[in-house]
């Protein structure tokens, strides 16, 4: 039997429902910045290599450079609610697969900084930087794919209660990582190589917008943004049925027909996926609904994933509830309140730009 | 003890908190502080139609966000990071408690960075209206969100009648939430001085200088001059053994105490005598040294203030070793390591007191003790008898008063003391870390 933690005394603040759809609603904004930022950071160091005698390439760099700092910003903060409500529900699993591989998992925060300070280097050109912004450009790009590396070594840690023990009797300096894990590679390149993709799709939606501004660049980045879009598209196909026949068979077959629902969704989001690349070329922001959308069913799956992996050790359903209802419902409220300051902001940086232009 | 334990060398998990946790409370006051200093800035330069102070305020926003918006906010998940790898059981229950109230805060925090990066890229982009409110939303869901981590943290030191209720408010609304509030406002307000005298000491025009470093000396000496006052209300609301240990019950805690109170004076001192009366001459060093002073006073505050709190991490209802006060009786008699999911002796174990003993140590005490670092057992029980060992288990919440009862059965005090003893003798090898080697080799 393995050994799975108490669940803590305090209960759940409310139905397991309402958190799991929190869980899952966060995590999808939260994965669709961090594919703007890997796709973005990924072409910009690409484009770098012929910064010195492309000056288009030189342009497209400088225009990644400019958008990708904020899409950092998003990514951490759109990251924090997920993993908040990940700790309210698998909690016990959680905590246990960080503190096994406590120091990679804790470098994740200077990796970070690293990787964040590097994007606002390449944004802002220091002087004595001279011409080695590709270089940055590089370290930051690295520093965010190992990130996603360790991220993906924490979850896959999470779903295989019957090694926690094995791994503390060897050793409690928190040094290992999780790297015998069948699927680790597959869910890793799975992540990384969709956000290539959806990366790819939006820089192709940046390029369009700056039709005006720079055709050239508007052309270039529609153009790479698009082959992205489609290449990774491919290839992401492939890499998921791996992923899919790397899971162990009790968990696979839930989405192969075991369960309906299960299986409908996964199929759902992949069927969605490809029509957004068929349709990419002609309706652009269609694809980006679709693609929005599948990515939500594949977090969806992502979370069924992980509660069929931990059944019967972990069964969060059955966790006590004390439901904290009044202040559910201030949270919904200032979320309300907030969103609108949001979008009452952004309206007001948006209006403003054809005052600079005349 | 419901998780796994992981062992931070030489500096303990607790030192490894106080180092992140210090830089980033340095830092995200002034998040919120500064914020306020750039809209008043923005609109001082703007009243006074002064372009040299409306050059420094947009030139200071760049410092700011590079300051705030990389190293504040990801230090902030840092700490969360550190909390829950060296303490999991306390903040998996200041989870479940007050999820709702950080969720809240988490929206609070998303305005406010998006706030800052509109305010940011707006300078030459919005209106002056426009750019000065998306200023004030940055201040205001700033200080909100501060607002609402303080709650958190100061339950943990006054839970106040949660703990007879377990109803979140009375949590939330602790004896010490209202003082603390604005002592951390007040700090913000000093730190954004300081911080502010870096970048305006650099100034190259000489009138525009002096006029900006005086007006941060007087953030920095207005700040400041609020925490005497605040300071007493918020000690005169703390439990009577955390004021106790403050005040002369735990010598090295007083001496911090007394630090804090010594290196605020410097600060506003300094800031008084350099930035305020002789502002033209006052050179960035100056302001280096004084941001120094800024986050010496912060650390043996924040160090102070965590050192009040025990034997608790949180008050009254969880140890520092993260043992629940009710647990306290039915553990003393099933024993520690029966209910210590990840150290139950194996066969091998129990042939050795000494190694049934490190499982009780690594279960109990490793949560803030090393072996041979910070809070080291090695150097505390050096010269100790066996006897005098188990006097002081025996008794330890009684002869420490910021130590917790010791919790198991009298055979678990017995190896423990066994295992301790081993630490005196440098024959032995009693390396904590050398366990699992050991392990296999009885196997």
């Amino acid at each position: 039997m393995p050994v799975m933690p108490a669940p803590d005394p305090t209960g759940l603040p409310a139905p397991v429902v309402i958190l799991k759809f929190l869980s899952v609603f966060t995590l999808t904004l939260h994965l669709l910045a961090m594919n703007l930022l890997v796709g973005g950071v990924t072409m910009m160091a690409l484009a770098g290599r012929k910064r010195q005698t492309d000056p288009l390439a030189d342009r497209v760099f400088r225009r990644l450079a400019r958008a990708l700092p904020v899409t950092m910003s998003m990514t951490i903060t759109l990251g924090v609610a997920p993993l908040l409500f990940v700790q309210v529900i698998y909690g016990q699993a959680f905590y246990t697969a960080s503190v096994l591989i406590a120091w990679p998992w804790l470098a994740i925060v200077p990796l970070v900084m690293l990787g964040y300070y590097g994007l606002y280097i390449c944004q802002f050109r220091p002087s004595w930087l001279g011409n080695r912004e590709t270089i940055v450009a590089w370290l930051s790009m690295l520093a965010i794919l190992a990130v996603g590396f360790v991220f993906t070594n924490t979850w896959t840690l999470m779903l295989a209660p019957s090694i926690w023990k094995y791994l503390y009797d060897a050793g409690i300096s928190g040094l290992k990582l999780n790297m015998a894990d069948g699927t680790l590679l597959p869910r890793y390149l799975h992540f990384i190589v969709g956000a290539f993709s959806v990366g790819g799709l939006a820089v192709m939606l940046l390029g369009r917008t700056l039709k005006s501004a720079d055709e050239q660049v508007s052309d270039a980045l529609q153009t790479a943004g698009r082959r992205w879009f489609l290449a990774a598209g491919g290839v992401q196909l492939i890499i998921g049925f791996w992923f899919l026949f790397a899971l162990p068979d009790r968990v696979r077959n839930a989405f192969i027909g075991g369960n309906m629902l299960d299986s409908g969704v996964l199929a759902a989001g992949i069927v969605l996926a490809i029509v957004a690349m068929a349709v990419v070329r002609r309706m652009p922001g269609l694809a980006a609904l679709l693609t929005g959308i599948s990515v939500f069913l594949m977090v969806g799956t992502r979370h069924r994933v992980r509660q069929i992996s931990l059944f019967p050790d972990l069964q969060v359903n059955n966790l006590q509830v004390n439901p904290q209802w009044a202040l559910l419902v201030v949270f919904v409220a200032v979320l309300l309140v907030g969103l609108a300051t949001v979008a009452w902001m952004v309206a007001a940086f948006v209006r403003a730009k054809p005052k600079m232009a005349g | 003890m419901n998780y796994p334990i992981w062992e931070v060398p030489m500096l303990g998990g607790g030192m490894l908190i106080g180092i992140i946790a210090i830089l980033h409370v340095f830092v995200s006051h002034f998040a919120i502080g500064g914020g306020l200093y750039l809209v008043l800035t923005e609109i001082q330069a703007r009243k006074t139609n002064d372009p040299d102070m409306l050059d420094f305020a947009r030139k200071h926003s760049t410092f700011f966000i590079l300051v705030v918006l990389v190293f504040g906010a990801v230090s902030g998940v840092g700490i969360w990071w550190t909390i829950a790898l060296v303490n999991p059981t306390a903040v998996s229950t200041l989870i479940h408690v007050f999820v709702w109230v950080w969720a809240i805060e988490w929206v609070f925090f998303l305005v406010e960075l998006i706030a800052a990066i509109i305010y940011y890229y707006g300078w030459e982009r919005m209106d002056p209206a426009t750019h000065i409110k998306v200023g004030w939303i940055y201040v205001v869901s700033a200080w909100l969100s501060l607002f609402m981590i303080n709650g958190i943290l100061t339950f943990m030191l006054t839970p106040g009648r949660w703990i007879e209720t377990q109803s979140v408010a009375d949590g939330f609304f602790n004896p010490t939430m209202i003082p603390s509030a604005i002592l951390r406002t007040a700090v913000c307000v000093a730190l954004a001085g300081l911080y502010a005298l870096i970048t305006g000491t650099l100034i190259r025009n000489d009138e525009a200088r002096a006029r900006i470093v005086r007006w941060s000396a007087k953030w920095v000496m207005g700040g400041i001059a609020v925490l005497p006052l605040a300071g007493f209300w918020y000690v005169a609301q703390l439990p009577p053994m955390a004021r106790e240990i403050s005040m002369g019950g735990a010598p090295v805690v007083t001496l911090f105490a007394a630090g804090s109170i010594l290196f605020s004076a410097l600060v506003v001192g300094g800031a008084f005598i350099g930035p305020y009366l002789f502002p033209k001459h006052v050179h960035v060093t100056y302001a280096f040294g004084l941001a120094i002073m800024g986050l010496m006073a912060t650390g043996v505050t924040e160090w102070v203030r965590e050192a009040v709190r025990k034997p608790y991490i949180i008050y009254d209802y969880m140890y520092s070793n993260t043992l629940r006060v009710k647990d306290l009786g039915e553990y003393s008699m099933s024993g520690l390591l029966t209910n210590a999911k990840w150290e139950r002796p194996t066969e091998a174990d129990t042939k050795s007191q000494v190694r049934v003993g490190r499982r009780v140590f690594r279960a109990q005490c490793m949560a803030c003790h090393t072996v041979n670092g910070f809070n080291g057992m090695r150097f505390a029980v050096k010269g100790w008898g066996r006897e005098f060992l188990d006097h002081q288990i025996l008794y330890l919440n009684e002869l420490k008063g910021f130590m917790p009862p010791f919790i198991g059965t009298d055979e678990e005090r017995a190896a423990l003391v066994e295992y301790l003893l081993t630490l005196n003798d440098t024959e032995q090898e009693s390396d904590v870390a050398a366990a699992p080697a050991e392990q296999k080799g009885g196997l």
